[in-house]
């Protein structure tokens, strides 16, 4: 199964890096229903990408690194996102440089 | 024979961008805030409003448009133009993994190389490792008492 297929899946361990959130402040935070949010975290906890826990009466959901071979590979497609803006930023600098240096 | 990566192999990437290496060092640090991709990777998302790479605080975090921030990671070791070295947090009850990006001259043109590593750490074992640790400090504290 694919957990990190689905973009608002991607979202939701992103919000997680930050630490444990509640089903409520990520469907608040996130462009898709509260139901909609539990499903997805149903998907990431059984993939093994994300764990929950009681607190209180609120059950927090955090990234589980057990599941390190998952989450290691997000990170890495994560670096290959990253690395393609940098390049595209830089090529976009080195561009207004050399129109800079042909108008000197 | 077929290598295969482990869930513990380092993650290593390299782009080629047609600056200078000082040029191409300053973008990526303290110009991050005009190409970081935050709607995709940012632990605020939409709310994000900037990243910043603190040298003085040693520190690498993101500021949501309310003033909340978000740590990314520490600064570990810092050689401008050429490496920097950050801790960086992938699950905030583990121990941190590294994150090592050096800048090198190619001709004109730098090749920036990330290597992530430190998974082992991170990961089921990292935490045992971390349990057995505090046993023993533990273990001391109760021999002293």
């Amino acid at each position: 199964m694919d957990a990190l297929g689905d973009g608002t899946r991607r979202l939701i361990l992103e919000r997680l890096r930050g630490g444990p959130r509640a089903v409520g402040e990520l469907a608040a935070e996130l462009p898709v229903s509260r139901p909609a949010v539990s499903q997805h975290l149903r998907v990431l906890k059984e993939a093994g990408l994300v764990t929950e826990r009681r607190n209180g009466t609120r059950r927090l959901y955090r990234v589980d690194t057990d599941g390190l071979a998952e989450v290691r590979d997000y990170l890495d497609s994560f670096w290959t996102d990253v690395l393609a803006a940098f390049e595209a930023a830089a090529e976009a600098e080195a561009e207004r440089r050399t129109n800079d240096d042909a108008r000197d | 024979m077929t290598m295969h990566a482990t869930e513990t192999d380092a993650i290593r990437k390299a782009v080629t961008v047609p600056l200078p290496v000082e040029k191409a060092f300053n973008l990526f640090t303290a110009g991050i805030d005009t190409w970081w991709p935050f709607e995709e990777h940012s632990i605020g998302g939409e709310q994000t409003e900037s990243a910043i790479f603190d040298v003085d605080a040693k520190r690498v975090y993101e500021r949501d448009a309310d003033g909340s921030e978000h740590d990314w990671a520490d600064i570990v070791a810092w050689e401008p133009p050429n490496r920097f070295l950050l801790n960086w947090r992938v699950n905030p009850a583990r121990p941190d993994t590294e994150l090592e990006v050096s800048f090198s001259a190619e001709g004109d043109a730098t090749r920036v190389e990330l290597e992530h590593r430190g998974w082992e750490k991170c990961g089921p074992e990292g935490r045992a490792s971390y349990d057995t640790g505090w046993d023993t400090v533990l273990g001391k504290l109760v021999e002293a008492a």
